[in-house]
């Protein structure tokens, strides 16, 4: 077992914390926080005056317009509540290719250290083969703990179950919550996107990272090798060269189906290669993502 | 195709390795884990039809350019002798060569002997160096290795000749002398036109001696140069019959000569006649293609031999173009008869009696023994058949030269002379008696006269006959078939049988008009036997011949008389020698035919080419280095990538947040 916070590095979180991670969409959260809350009323921020409809609160009246216009407003206020964030770590086989898996918890790690250092919540869900490991979200920062001993325990082997884990936790989480998917997305695209919609149906928010190796991109072998599936060790002999082209079409029209479909959705969809800096791609994601949080109403 | 180097065939197996390499390759795969397995499967799937035919082509490539490159290492050699793929060059080449007349038969500029000498040249050239070159020609049948096969065409041995060609003959030369020496596996190269008198298929000695080159230990194929190009225009002469014939003091010389075209249709062929040296110029009126031409030439007062010729002009063959004749010295020919019976003897005497020695004597049967032969030509006996030395007497006698005329005793005998015995006599019942219904006119004694009349036989009658039992030349038969006058050779000379006697009672032969012309006939052709042969047959020369020096009288050149026609002198004896009579004969023998004397031997035949185009046979590595290298290029462009892969997303440098 790794010692916890290994997938951490200090030096990039000393350049990354200046930075927060903000929910594109209002947040429910149990306490105040640093995102906005679809409820609105019981804040200390003041949004907008409104007219009073029938089964309204009347002790939300603003009794001293009342008196100066005879009219019924009510004076709302907005909430600033906590995040509750979902990593959802793709364990399948196909993530141990090309440093993939470790790419992915050390995505995570970070992330759940920014956010439980902002204040919010943070939990795990390991998707497997064939079963999810689950932790769930909470905002105490010694929860990281545990959080960073599951990111340890979990191997990446078998097939993935993300769809099944996404569909369940779009079930079983009722309150609007930030699910991060890091995964290679390795399955087929029409369920997954699904999971998705699901997903954004229940209103959470949904940010993908879709981690790939270069040579997945370019598929760049030149002598004839047999590939050995990861997921379920079968095996193919081929001459690169000879598929080239057809591998490169597949998994083009691959990736631009779920680049479409997470438009559609609304997915914050990246897709990294592991080659390229976490940092540099946390820093961007956090930065994208504060931008749009600003500029929401 | 053969090759050179054969033993490098061996490596053909190395054709092989691409496959098994391949095979290997396939084993030894570096194995690869793999993530986007799915992308992968479906990318095979849809590419495999077109990458296993890539993969197959490119093992096709890589084994045609190993293939190619054993074939160029093994040094093939090709040209027309198909069908000979993969055979290794032989140890030893026997080449058979025709140098009989026929061969000099000139077409586009060259005779086919000289053609076939160069064509073998070249064929033979690529082998110097690794197989043994022997040569064994049509005349002398002795066989000769060859250094160089450059050095073909220079050879004594391959110079044109009058002489004719024994295929199976040059077979069993080339037999015994692969026996002989112990030659590894052979080729026999047979060179010569498609004349039927040079391959003589119904020759027995065909069978003997391919059975005997089948049974040989080492391989034995046989290659047949064709040399059947279409004949131009040619004409030969040959002399069918010579006799000098006495006439009141002076002679003249008879001359029956046949003229051979290969066109059809009449002409006028000049015709230059030497007659000792002196030249005079005459035309035969030709009438199809085998004209017979009948000359007498006044020879006056002569009394001692000479010799001469007849020439036609130049043609496509110069060596069928003269036909050469010696005469001997004008002897007095003599007849002996010996009859039984006085009243026949009379009559055969006088019908025998010679012009330049009067009758000849008559002698009873028993007599016969104590009279001399050796001044006489010929021999007429009537009677029973010799028997005992008296047969033994008139065999040798006939086989000398003599002409032996038998006629019927009149009572069967069981005896037989030459294989023919008498048998029953029979008397005609009707009136007219038996008749004589076809005899040759063409030669022989009942022939046509000088004036192309014919003897008076069909009118002759006879009212008896006695016929003849055994095997015999027929030369008049009756109405039913029953023979006149038969004949059978016996040595130089001939027995001939006459069924009737000049008597009243036997027939009208009496009168004259047959008997007297036929008995002087006879008695002219007997007269060979006083002189010496005047005639040979070049190539035939007898053993006794040919140890004696001979002088060309007709030309200043020295010639070989053992291959060359023409008159030759030795002391005072003149022999004129001229090419065999089948030399002249046009039949043909078709290829098929020809294949099939060779039985199972693997034959290969070779239609002849133009000289001026190809060669006949070279080298042709060139050709296996240009296809190997096409295959290598051809592999080449398979196994290179088709395109860069495309770019994924661009590589950031680590940057600080």
């Amino acid at each position: 077992m790794a010692e916890s916070g290994a997938w951490l590095d200090s030096e990039a979180l000393n350049r990354l914390m200046h930075l927060t991670l903000m929910a594109r969409a209002p947040m429910e959260g149990s306490v105040s926080g640093l995102h906005k809350s679809p409820h609105r009323g019981s804040s200390v921020e003041f949004a907008e005056y409104r007219n009073y409809v029938p089964g309204d609160d009347i002790r939300r009246l603003d009794w001293r317009v009342f008196a100066r216009t005879d009219r019924f407003y009510l004076k709302e206020y907005e909430a600033e509540t906590n995040l509750r964030c979902y990593f959802a770590l793709d364990a399948s086989g196909s993530m141990r290719f090309g440093g993939k898996f470790d790419y992915a918890r050390r995505l995570i790690a970070t992330l759940a250290y920014i956010t439980a250092h902002q204040g919010d919540a943070c939990g795990l869900i390991c998707a497997g083969g064939k079963s999810a490991a689950e932790i769930p979200p909470r905002r105490n920062p010694a929860h990281l703990k545990a959080l960073y001993e599951a990111l340890d325990k979990t191997q990446a082997r078998g097939e993935t179950g993300l769809i099944a884990a996404l569909h369940d936790l779009a079930e079983r989480v009722r309150r609007r919550a930030l699910v991060v998917v890091v995964s290679d997305l390795f399955c087929d695209p029409g369920p997954l996107l699904n999971s998705f919609q699901h997903l954004r149906f229940q209103k959470h928010d949904v940010a993908v990272f879709q981690l790939l190796d270069r040579r997945e991109l370019e598929f760049s072998f030149e002598r004839p090798s047999r590939f050995v599936d990861l997921e379920s060790a079968s095996s193919i002999v081929t001459e690169p060269s000879s598929i080239r082209d057809a591998y490169l079409r597949q998994f083009g029209q691959f990736l631009e189906q779920l680049r479409a479909g997470c438009n559609q959705f609304g997915v914050d969809y990246r897709q990294v290669v592991t080659d390229q800096d976490y940092e540099r791609v946390l820093a961007d994601f956090l930065v994208e993502r504060a931008r749009l949080a600003a500029s929401s109403p | 195709m053969t090759f050179l180097q054969p033993y490098v065939l061996f490596g053909l197996p190395l054709v092989l390795a691409p496959v098994i390499i391949h095979l290997l390759n396939r084993l030894r795969h570096r194995p690869q884990e793999w993530g986007a397995m799915r992308f992968l499967l479906a990318a095979t799937r849809s590419s495999a039809s077109h990458t296993r035919l890539r993969q197959l082509l490119i093992l096709l490539f890589r084994v045609m350019a190993v293939a190619m490159l054993i074939l160029f290492l093994a040094r093939p050699l090709a040209g027309g002798w198909l069908g000979w793929a993969l055979s290794p060059a032989p140890d030893t080449i026997v080449i058979l060569l025709d140098r009989s007349a026929s061969m000099e038969t000139r077409t586009g500029g060259s005779s086919k002997r000289e053609q076939a000498l160069k064509l073998l040249a070249q064929a033979a050239r690529p082998y110097e160096e690794t197989t043994h070159l022997v040569l064994i020609d049509s005349a002398t049948r002795a066989a000769q290795e060859i250094p160089r096969a450059e050095s073909l065409a220079a050879l004594p041995q391959t110079r044109a000749t009058d002489t004719a060609a024994d295929l199976p003959a040059m077979l069993r030369a080339a037999f015994d002398w692969l026996v002989e020496n112990r030659a590894g596996a052979a080729e026999i190269w047979i060179a010569t036109d498609d004349r039927r008198s040079h391959w003589r298929p119904e020759d027995p000695r065909w069978k003997s001696v391919v059975a005997q080159l089948g049974g040989l230990t080492q391989k034995v194929r046989v290659r047949l140069l064709e040399l059947n190009q279409e004949p131009e225009a040619n004409a030969s002469i040959a002399i069918k019959e010579l006799a000098r014939r006495p006439r009141s003091g002076e002679s003249d010389l008879e001359v029956v000569l046949d003229m051979q075209r290969n066109r059809a249709g009449a002409a006028r062929v000049p015709v230059v006649m030497t007659l000792d040296g002196q030249r005079s110029e005459t035309e035969a009126a030709c009438q199809g293609e085998l004209f017979r031409w009948r000359r007498r030439i006044d020879l006056g007062g002569r009394r001692e031999g000479g010799w001469g010729s007849f020439s036609l002009p130049t043609d496509a063959n110069p060596r069928d173009n003269t036909a050469w004749f010696a005469y001997g010295a004008d002897t007095p020919l003599r007849a002996v008869v010996v009859s039984g019976d006085r009243e026949a003897g009379r009559f055969l005497q006088l019908a025998s009696a010679s012009g330049n020695a009067g009758a000849g004597r008559a002698m009873g049967a028993g007599e016969i023994a104590g009279a001399r032969l050796d001044d006489c030509s010929l021999l007429v006996w009537q009677g029973p058949l010799p028997e005992g030395a008296e047969a033994e007497r008139v065999q040798t006698f006939a086989s000398e030269g003599g002409v032996v005329i038998f006629f019927p005793p009149g009572e069967a005998g069981a005896r037989p002379f030459a294989g023919v015995s008498w048998g029953e006599a029979q008397t005609s019942e009707t009136p007219e008696g038996f008749r004589i219904a076809r005899w040759n006119e063409e030669e022989g004694p009942l022939a046509k006269s000088d004036e192309h009349q014919s003897l008076p036989l069909s009118e002759t009658a006879f009212a008896r006959r006695q016929m003849m039992t055994g095997p015999k030349y027929v030369l008049a038969a009756f109405e039913d078939g029953a023979p006149f006058l038969a004949r059978r050779n016996i040595g130089r000379g001939e027995a001939y049988f006459c069924a009737s006697l000049p008597q009243t009672d036997w027939s009208s032969l009496g009168d004259g008009p047959v008997l007297v012309p036929m008995l002087q006939r006879l008695l002219l052709a007997g007269g060979r036997r006083l002189q010496p042969a005047a005639s040979v047959v070049c190539g035939e020369l007898g053993p006794s011949d040919l140890a004696r020096q001979w002088v060309s009288v007709d030309s200043t050149r020295p010639k070989d008389i053992r291959t060359e026609a023409g008159v030759y002198r030795s002391g005072d004896r003149l022999l004129a020698v001229n090419r065999p009579a089948a030399e002249d004969e046009p039949d043909v023998i078709a290829p098929e035919e020809a294949r099939k004397l060779f039985g199972g031997l693997p034959v290969q035949t070779l239609e002849e080419r133009r000289l001026e185009g190809e060669a006949l046979q070279g080298e042709i590595w060139r050709v296996f280095v240009f296809a190997m290298l096409l295959f290598l290029i051809a592999e080449g462009i398979l196994i290179l990538p088709a395109r860069q892969p495309a770019p994924g997303p661009p590589r950031r440098k680590e940057q600080p947040a």
